[in-house]
């Protein structure tokens, strides 16, 4: 007894002499069963090696954990990690030298890098003109549209491709006395992702890669076209627009209002759990008249982003759990326990092979979506403050479908808001 | 008001008075400081860059119809909040005040929601006012109300107004009562033998006498809801529908935190301290006067 | 009077139903399958689970390391409520003793100072505030946690307001008899203020107790996590996740309400009892 209790002492002893690991700490924004998994992430990062260690710090929401990483950052406080979430990518991609590229700190330490090893519309989104990645994809789904196959069949319709299609489904529905469809997340939806499903620009300097965007793709004839019908169907009893607020509109899809719901790829998960019909997944619709060869989605939630300045033990650590992160078992497990797609080719193979799309083929739609072909601007936006122009979206949208303002009016609005603030974030790049 | 007898000490009173005006050095006027330095400038928020831009951060404010929504959004929002939290308060202390039996446990209900912090406010809220299972949505569709939280900025702001009242009675009903019963009982007496009507005489005696206490609640309230109940509006509108409840402080933590422009928020914080400044002076200016100690 | 109080009572119990309805509200829901929550909104009667979610609740260890819980972190919660309410009373009562019984020059420009404190929240000026902060290095420390909180001027400005309402004959008694500032503080104001500390006690160890943007702003050492703190950690919503635990989150909220309900009671007691001293 004596014995045992002294080699442990002494074994104690030694791992903490002798392998003097290295503390790294990652701050981010996952709650309640996210918060979890990324904890178990971490753990077993920790467990399968010994010489770094990772520390994740919950830091409350995305905007809470972004404000606490600039004020930590602008008192040489800041993680060796931060999270950050897709419509704050810019201002932290922009400011010269805060993040270091994923891309060289993997190789640097001796990890290859390839992004095409990366999903199609994942690889870009993060990165910057050249491809170069700065940020690394974490959490990331994309919208596709979810239905209610039991709905559909008493209809005696199929779930819609195209817009044109889920017109006619409408006024099938209408007829049997349901309303079509509700989306959660209109800028996500009905402007990002829109864009890059018909292959439209969403800002100009190559939708703000190449240099901060000034002017976004909002007061287009695609769009005029797009809101005009949403409202016109929203008139109809078509569209049920229930406000900018996410489960306001995923509700009612839950509780067989809607027969249909455009969302994230990841919500299948609590739809299965929760809803007592025939739940079906499929892509996100385009109007066929627009471009009849609709190509991919890209991804929307945040990523991971290393903080340049600190020694390069530290920056090796990181090296070594993004390269833990992105092994196709974490990926997997990851893509498993919360439904965000896999951002790697190898771990959607493996996931495949474990026969987990066979008995959740909702999970596979996100990914398959994501790897569609796409054309010159699939690859995301960059812009600038982007948040508050996401406000002002939601403000005018309200305004649209509560009949206080037209859609053109609307669209002219959120184009002359947003111009005043990305010419003053285009100021603040060096 | 009259001359106040007082010690004329040469040290002491600053002994007193440095540990309170240290910490609101170090803790407020140099960020105070800092934020009116940012109103001038654009900023990346890492301070990476940073670019002097005189006045624009407030010509863009002045020039902004959406600003001054917000302005008379704010104004009339905090004091509807302050009124009926106030009023209602008032009323159920004088009434617990009154009451023979029961009072503990009155008092102990009507303190309890006291406890709940404003994070978790918001949330509640938006539970039982959400469109499809709010327990009070259905209610209100019974009633015949077509409440919509989300799409209409009406039934928004009245949402806003009920959760901030709501979480700001108990504090008011504290020092109402406190204030109450330190209304001596022969100051009560008297007045019974001299007014008949309770009414008369809770107007003529008791409410002056409250006077002090409700100037101080006067003072805290509009605060409250002026810099506290942004909380409850980032959980429950998020300044919507339709940018309908975005008020002052909401708006510059939107605008700063979300939208990581600290410049344009800067100046926001400026003007609302310098117009909440010249409100709180009028206030003493003209109130504090009329009220005896 | 008594004619009437059957009055009184329908109107204290509408405002007691007012108040304690939505926190009834959650009790109830927090009972129940965290699926009822989301489809069918919070419910009016308890469910079956509530044994087993207080349990769970609150032995789970909320975060990474193991040994954050409900119990730490409550114990954390108290710390920032006693050090908060107890540091500030201490603090505003002697600012505003100075303000109201010296003869001083600029008082009013130190009542100003103080009082504008009151009108800048700390959410917005947080960033500066953490550089002080962490310049100072009190990172991930109780004192850096609560000392920019005392920086706000509402109970000095309470404290203010009580002692003008305090009759000057006291003050001209107390020098007749030769008493000095410290003497007449400490003998006369002290024990007179009872009342008004236990209500500003209350109020005081609330806020501190129901603090969450600061503390997750400048702690990253899991062990100064707050009640509130906990609160968000395990609330999230159907867009985040696939079972967000409302029961879960409930109950915290519920043992987060606890002491400080705890604290009004036994305040509230002691408000009384000052009251009936200075009747007498």
């Amino acid at each position: 007894m004596k014995k045992q209790l002294m080699t442990g002492v002494l074994a104690t002893l030694l791992s903490s002499t002798t392998m003097a690991a290295t503390d790294i700490t990652w701050w981010h924004a996952m709650s309640g069963q996210l918060g979890e998994t990324v904890n178990t992430i971490a753990r077993d990062f920790n467990a399968s090696q010994d010489e770094y260690n990772i520390k994740p710090v919950f830091k409350g929401s995305y905007v809470e954990t972004l404000t606490a990483g600039i004020a930590a950052y602008r008192a040489d406080q800041a993680p060796n990690i931060l999270q950050v979430a897709d419509v704050g990518a810019a201002t932290i991609i922009n400011a010269r030298g805060v993040a270091k590229p994923v891309e060289d700190i993997l190789v640097e330490s001796g990890y290859g890098f390839n992004n095409q090893d990366y999903i199609a519309g994942v690889r870009n989104f993060y990165a910057d003109s050249n491809g170069k990645m700065i940020g690394m994809p974490f959490n990331s789904s994309t919208p596709v549209l979810y239905y209610n196959k039991d709905i559909l069949a008493k209809v005696g319709v199929d779930a819609p491709k195209t817009y044109e299609e889920m017109e006619q489904v409408a006024s099938k529905l209408k007829e049997q006395g349901y309303a079509t469809f509700s989306q959660s997340l209109t800028p996500w939806i009905m402007f990002e992702n829109f864009k890059s499903r018909h292959n439209l620009p969403v800002a100009n300097k190559n939708n703000g890669f190449d240099a901060p965007a000034t002017k976004i793709m909002i007061n287009t004839p695609d769009m005029a076209m797009h809101f005009n019908k949403l409202k016109d169907w929203s008139d109809k009893g078509y569209y049920k627009y229930y406000g900018s607020d996410w489960d306001a509109n995923q509700t009612p899809f839950e509780k067989e209002q809607v027969a249909m719901w455009l969302g994230s790829s990841g919500s299948f998960g609590g739809l299965r759990n929760r809803v007592d019909f025939e739940l079906g997944t499929t892509y996100l619709p385009y109007w066929q008249s627009m471009n009849k060869d609709a190509g991919r989605t890209f991804i929307g939630g945040a990523a991971l982003f290393a903080i340049d300045g600190k020694p390069k033990k530290e920056q090796q650590a990181v090296a070594a759990f993004f390269s833990f992160l992105t092994s196709p078992e974490t990926q997997m497990f990851w893509h498993k326990s919360t439904g965000y797609v896999t951002v790697t080719k190898a771990a959607y193979a493996l996931t495949k092979k474990s026969g987990y799309y066979q008995e959740q083929p909702d999970a596979e739609v996100g990914v398959k979506q994501l790897s569609l072909p796409g054309g010159e601007w699939t690859k995301g936006y960059r812009l600038g403050f982007y948040s508050q122009i996401q406000e002002i979206m939601h403000r005018e949208f309200d305004n649209v479908f509560a009949n206080r303002i037209s859609v053109e009016k609307a669209l002219n609005n959120i184009d002359k808001e947003s111009q005043v603030i990305l010419s003053r974030f285009a100021r603040t790049v060096r | 008001m009259e001359q106040r007898q007082q010690y004329t000490h040469s040290a002491l009173p600053y002994f007193l008075l440095v540990p309170q005006i240290a910490i609101i050095a170090i803790f407020f006027f140099y960020p105070a400081a800092e934020a009116v330095y940012l109103s001038f400038m654009l900023e990346d928020p890492w301070g990476q860059s940073s670019l002097f831009v005189g006045l624009e951060n407030y010509t863009i404010l002045f020039n902004s119809t959406e600003y001054l929504k917000s302005v008379v959004f704010t104004l009339g929002f905090a004091l509807v909040v302050s009124f009926l939290s106030l009023s209602i308060a008032l009323l159920l202390a004088v009434k617990a005040n009154n009451i023979l039996h029961g009072k503990g446990a009155y008092k102990i209900t009507l303190t309890w929601v006291y406890a709940v912090a404003p994070a978790v406010a918001g949330i509640m809220g938006g539970f039982m006012f959400n469109p499809h299972i709010g327990v009070f949505t259905e209610i209100f569709a019974s009633l015949g109300w077509d409440f919509s939280l989300y799409t209409d900025p009406f039934d928004a702001t009245f949402v806003l107004v009920l959760v901030s009242v709501w979480k700001q009675v108990s504090v008011n009903f504290i020092y109402f009562l406190a204030g109450l019963q330190s209304i001596s009982y022969a100051v009560n007496e008297a007045a019974m033998l001299d007014c008949e009507s309770d009414r008369r005489r809770f107007w003529t005696i008791t409410f002056p006498l409250l006077a002090p206490t409700g100037f101080f609640l006067l003072v805290i309230n509009l605060t409250y809801a002026f810099f506290e109940t942004f909380g409850v509006i980032d959980t429950l509108t998020s300044g919507g529908p339709g940018g309908g409840t975005t008020s002052l402080v909401y708006k510059i933590y939107r605008d700063g935190f979300i939208g990581t422009d600290l410049g344009g928020s800067a100046a926001q914080s400026v003007v609302l301290l310098v117009l909440v400044l010249a409100l709180t002076w009028v206030q003493f200016k003209f109130v504090e006067k009329r009220v005896h100690y | 009077m008594k004619k009437n109080q059957w009055l009184d009572h329908v109107i204290l119990i509408i405002g007691a139903l007012f108040m304690i309805i939505p926190i009834w509200l959650i009790f109830a829901s927090s009972t129940h399958n965290p699926n009822t929550i989301i489809s069918d909104g919070l419910q009016w009667l308890p469910g079956g689970n509530f044994t087993s979610v207080y349990t769970e609740v609150w032995n789970k260890s909320i975060g990474f390391s193991s040994d954050v819980n409900a119990k730490s972190m409550i114990i954390n919660s108290m710390i920032m409520g006693l050090g908060f309410a107890i540091g500030k009373i201490i603090i505003s009562m002697m600012a505003a003793y100075a303000l109201v019984y010296f003869r001083m020059p600029f008082a009013s420009l130190w009542f100003w100072l103080i009082f504008v404190t009151l009108l800048l929240p700390l959410e917005v000026r947080i960033i500066p505030s953490y550089e002080v902060v962490a310049s100072l290095g009190m990172l991930n420390s109780f004192s850096g946690l609560i000392l920019p909180l005392i920086a706000s001027a509402t109970a000095t400005f309470f404290f203010r307001q009580f002692f003008r309402t305090i009759p000057n004959e006291l003050l001209e008694a107390a020098q007749l008899d030769n008493a000095g500032p410290i003497r007449f503080f400490l003998d006369i104001l002290l024990p007179l203020s009872k009342t008004m500390i236990a209500a500003i006690f209350i109020i005081m160890f609330v806020v501190g107790w129901n603090q969450y943007l600061w503390p997750i702003m400048m702690t990253t050492d899991e062990s100064y996590n707050t009640i509130v703190m906990g609160i968000k950690q395990t609330l999230s919503d159907i867009s985040q996740s696939s079972q967000p635990r409302y029961d879960h989150a409930f109950a915290l909220v519920i043992f987060a309400m606890l002491p400080p309900i705890l604290v009004i009671i036994i305040f509230q007691r002691w408000f009384i009892k000052g009251l009936v001293e200075t009747e007498k």
